[in-house]
């Protein structure tokens, strides 16, 4: 009998309507309630870092950032070493990571043969779903050992020699080391990169694309003259969301850096970063202010890796709009 | 369907009061494939240089598909194939032998929508140039000139060549991307729909530079507009299901088409 009753019979009033309103009420206040759990979240952690780091700040004032000293006996701590480590090993991973990337993704758009596409679109994909500790030990018990015995004397018998970089690949081959952890990086930001630039490198037109070839440019020229300058944005947003990667990862890193609070001049000697830092020694952390300052280093990685991605979100965005008009 | 097409000879007989003819580029028993669909049956074409060629027919016939094979774009898709011949000046140019950069640059291709690169207006006519030649900045300076000359946009952007090509209306692109394929100094030019994206005005202008650049290129234009193809063109093919239904002077297509099909389409009964 209900399914004779036409819409425009139900007046503002019928209990049917006022149903209606209520669940309507209802289900939008859930998802703004979720909605607004995220800002929450993101607020209480900022709030309860900054709460946590503030012993630390007190006792060492901005010297927390720019001192090397790291010693929990005499409890003097300085974040130096882990924020050079950081900074290093995402350039390192960045050197390497980006320009096979962007030749993957290369590869793929422009060059692949229909064929091959979908496998190797998948392998990257699965590398990205590999566990960071998985990457951790294999770096650890294979790929530390190999560079041991084979790259870093190979570097050290060449570059090493060179005057100025020289500097970087001296000393002792110990397998682990700043090298090593900004390598694993490079490993692990590939697939992040890769799959963003092969978007990005989707969204150019098909005509455009057609235009420089029919001018009779090699597919090397159409990528350096046209597909890279006109997704520009896209490309520096998807290279900022790998180093926003890179610059907190912490298990691998932690497994092969070799966790010294000692900036060495060389790069194949061991170092640490601020997440493997904090990982290492949050367990045998005695004392408040020792506690307070691994907090502050991870307000400090905070602040890094906030500014790295809200560049990089802010870049896409407005590809999003360029691409858009 | 009676696939109707005139031979080289028989086009050239029939308008032999023009001297100076010569077929640029025969089309011969050529086919096209996307994967398993058959594009394009058996065409058979001449074209001439120093004319204008129009391609009309309803969306799908195979003209666009047609224009896309004689500068081998196609070839960037796996699954595309042609079979025949495409004779350039007596050159096989579907031969796998053929180098596609050359040909590339050989016969030039301006598109439905203008693509103006991610550069300035000078780098844009400079681009295709430097591909090939190496000239000093002076000599250059001086074909990107003569190229906007050509496409009478020299006027309106000599003073701001610096700035970036996407900074100028959609007809001053159209006619950038013209310039752009001409520096190159092709011998052929392939026009795709070249003014379905641009306003009445700038259509006008295109046409006419469609005129002018004439008498140095052997020119052909698809065309949605049979008006348009009225106005610019000597030669007319009209396409159906992507067979060649008539080709001729393009006087004759529109006064006297022999074949029904092309009088029902240029009357507007279909299409």
């Amino acid at each position: 009998m209900d399914m004779a009753v036409k819409a425009s019979d139900i007046s503002a009033e019928s209990p049917r309507a006022r149903t209606q309103r209520r669940n309507d009420l209802l289900f939008r206040s859930a998802t703004l309630f979720f909605a607004l759990l995220v800002l929450t979240l993101l607020g209480g952690v900022i709030i309860s870092l900054i709460h946590g780091a503030l012993p630390a700040l007190k006792a060492f004032g901005f010297g927390f950032v720019t001192t090397e000293i790291w010693n929990p006996v005499t409890e003097k701590f300085g974040a130096l070493a882990p924020i050079y480590g950081t900074l290093v090993t995402s350039v390192i991973a960045m050197l390497v990571g980006v320009p096979v990337s962007f030749g993957i993704a290369i590869f793929l758009t422009e060059l692949c043969p229909a064929w091959a596409k979908r496998p190797i679109g998948i392998a990257v994909e699965l590398l990205a779903g590999i566990p960071s500790i998985i990457y951790g030990i294999w770096g650890l018990f294979v790929f530390a050992p190999f560079l041991q015995k084979t790259v870093q004397p190979f570097l050290i018998n060449t570059l090493g020699n060179v005057p100025g970089i020289g500097a970087w690949f001296k000393g002792p081959p110990y397998g682990i080391g700043v090298l090593t952890a900004g390598l694993i990086l490079a490993i692990m930001i590939l697939p992040f990169i890769t799959s963003i630039t092969r978007d990005v490198f989707e969204t150019m037109p098909t005509m455009l694309r057609e235009s420089a070839y029919g001018l009779g440019a090699t597919t090397w020229e159409v990528v350096r003259d046209i597909t890279i300058p006109y997704t520009r944005v896209g490309l520096v947003g998807g290279v900022m969301l790998g180093l926003g990667r890179a610059l907190g990862e912490t298990m691998a890193v932690t497994f092969v850096i070799g966790n010294s609070h000692h900036i060495a001049s060389s790069l194949l000697a061991p170092g640490t970063t601020i997440s493997a830092a904090i990982a290492n020694e949050f367990t045998e952390a005695v004392g408040d202010t020792y506690t307070s300052s691994l907090i502050a280093l991870g307000l400090v990685l905070f602040i890094i890796t906030f500014i790295v991605l809200s560049l990089a979100k802010l870049m896409l965005v407005r590809m999003n709009r360029k691409a858009g008009t | 369907m009676t696939a109707l097409s005139m031979t080289a000879e028989q086009s050239q007989a029939a308008l032999a009061t023009d001297g100076d003819m010569r077929e640029k580029i025969s089309v011969r028993n050529l086919n096209f494939y996307y994967g398993g669909f058959h594009a394009l049956r058996n065409i058979n074409l001449p074209l001439f240089d120093k004319r204008v060629t129009a391609f009309i027919g309803p969306s799908g016939c195979g003209k666009s598909t047609l224009l896309r094979i004689l500068n081998r774009i196609y070839d960037l898709y796996p699954n595309q194939r042609a079979e025949g011949e495409v004779l350039l000046d007596g050159e096989n140019l579907l031969s796998p032998k053929q180098d596609l950069n050359l040909l590339r640059a050989r016969v030039g291709m301006v598109f439905q929508k203008p693509t103006p690169f991610p550069m300035s207006i000078y780098d844009n006519v400079a681009y295709g140039i430097r591909l090939y030649e190496k000239l000093s900045r002076a000599d250059m300076d001086v074909r990107v000139e003569e190229a906007l000359r050509k496409t009478a946009l020299w006027g309106e952007v000599k003073d701001k060549l610096r700035q970036s090509g996407l900074s100028l209306s959609g007809g001053q692109q159209q006619r950038l991307c013209i310039a752009r394929a001409v520096a190159v100094r092709p011998a052929v030019l392939l026009l795709d729909e070249p003014t379905s994206a641009l306003d009445p005005i700038s259509t006008s202008k295109i046409e006419e530079l469609v005129d002018e650049l004439k008498p140095d290129y052997c020119i052909a234009i698809v065309t949605h507009n049979m008006q348009q193809a009225a106005r610019v063109s000597d030669f007319t093919a009209f396409m159906y299901l992507g067979e060649l239904v008539e080709y001729g002077a393009t006087d004759t297509i529109f006064t006297a088409p022999k074949e029904e099909k092309t009088e029902q389409y240029i009357t507007g009964r279909f299409g």
